[in-house]
């Protein structure tokens, strides 16, 4: 009996870590670059730096790729075409309301920021996959952590689509 | 009267001031922090190897406390300056794949670095955000020729509520940030391309006559300011 329940338990305690074991990298390389901004955009110049470093941050989370490198770095030959890159455009920023927010709520008044991002292969250069971001934060959050939820955001669409182009 | 009131006043100041002082951190062995790379990156393979040399590194970060890198509980400071950080950081990895010259006069090209930000910079308040950012003049002095180049190094670390666990990851994000500038520079394409650029003795490119009827072939030399035209069997040379 003391032996069924020790088996039981590891089991159990075993099961879990099993099922969240991470997929296996399946690129070599992602470049994210800078997001560009479309005129009108109003945000600090520090903002796309952070934005491009909790990208890369989050990109390296998914385990998806073997290795995240800096913008503007060179791959070899043999891995540019299992490699992405990652490039955006800011297009739309609002600054929220913080009166809306705190008077009306449901969403009234939020800081909102929309992106486009692109994910290409970078061998020749072949569409892997066009998101469109949409990310909403409470407008007494600062622009940083509006950066650090866009970039989660990102990187798990970017983790879906190309797990989705993967499969056909 | 009068001069009571401008002592007690001057005094109230004095006191201030001494009490924002005492606010100052200061460093101490317990909040240095050591920053180096664990390891040198290797830089990308080049058609012809040249040899580097960094000349000097130049603080242009307009920090007036450039070893003080984070503020807070009590400070942590670096134990070197971040020119000299930046300097042995570039020289370890060109060094581990021999692309480093012992002095100027052997080096194909001289590295001169300008460092703009070394440290801490805004974060989210969620962690430490890591940033290196420099950029280098690569310099060809046998051509008097030079090219600018850039490098960025960003890493972000967990925040931590003790205050040896805010050292150790304060260490760990700028270790981060520093070998990710390396690598975006000794990895960069921008320096494959100044390398190319800068090394090249002749430049060899063929142009083709728009008409098609004479292929003329022209090269030449910049420094003297001469260029040899070919047309057919017939060669001219044209000295400005």
């Amino acid at each position: 009996m003391r032996l069924l329940t020790a088996v039981l338990l590891t089991t159990l305690m075993a099961a879990p870590g099993a099922a969240a074991k991470d997929p296996e990298a399946s690129y070599r390389t992602v470049e994210a670059k800078h997001f560009t901004r479309v005129e009108g955009v109003e945000l600090s110049p520090a903002f796309t730096d952070y934005l491009y470093a909790e990208l890369r941050n989050e990109l390296g989370k998914t385990k998806l790729f073997v290795q995240v490198i800096g913008e503007g770095e060179a791959v070899e030959d043999p891995d540019a075409a299992n490699s992405v890159v990652i490039e955006g455009v800011i297009t739309e920023y609002k600054k929220g309301n913080r009166a809306a927010d705190a008077i009306i709520g449901f969403g009234a008044g939020m800081r909102s920021l929309k992106m486009d991002v692109n994910v290409t292969r970078r061998s020749d250069h072949q569409d892997l996959g066009a998101i469109k971001s949409h990310v909403k934060i409470s407008p007494r959050w600062n622009e940083e952590v509006m950066a650090k939820a866009a970039a989660h955001q990102i990187a798990h669409e970017v983790k879906n689509a190309l797990k989705e182009k993967a499969k056909g | 009267m009068d001069s009571y009131r401008v002592a007690f006043v001057s005094g109230g100041i004095l006191l201030a001031s001494l009490s924002v002082r005492a606010d100052e951190p200061k460093p101490t062995p317990e909040n240095t922090i050591h920053v180096q790379l664990a390891a040198p990156v290797p830089p990308q393979r080049f058609a012809k190897a040249p040899k580097f040399f960094v000349s000097e590194v130049i603080d242009r970060s307009g920090n007036a406390q450039p070893m003080l890198v984070l503020r807070d509980r009590g400070g942590v400071f670096l134990d070197r300056q971040p020119t000299q950080i930046a300097r042995e950081a570039i020289e370890q990895s060109l060094k581990s794949a021999g692309l480093l010259a012992a002095d100027a006069a052997s080096a194909d090209l001289e590295l001169q670095i300008y460092l703009f930000h070394f440290g801490l910079a805004q974060g989210s308040g969620l962690d430490f955000f890591g940033k290196v950012e420099f950029s280098v003049m690569v310099k060809n002095a046998k051509k008097e020729e030079s090219q600018q180049i850039e490098a960025k190094g960003t890493s972000i670390a967990n925040a931590a509520i003790r205050k040896k666990n805010i050292q150790k990851n304060v260490q760990a994000n700028i270790e981060g940030a520093l070998e990710d500038a390396v690598r975006n520079l000794v990895r960069g394409t921008q320096l494959r391309e100044a390398v190319g650029s800068l090394m090249k003795d002749s430049p060899t490119a063929p142009a083709v006559a728009p008409g098609g009827d004479l292929a003329v072939l022209i090269w030449g030399r910049a420094q003297r300011q001469e260029v040899r035209v070919e047309i057919g069997e017939e060669v001219k040379k044209c000295v400005y």
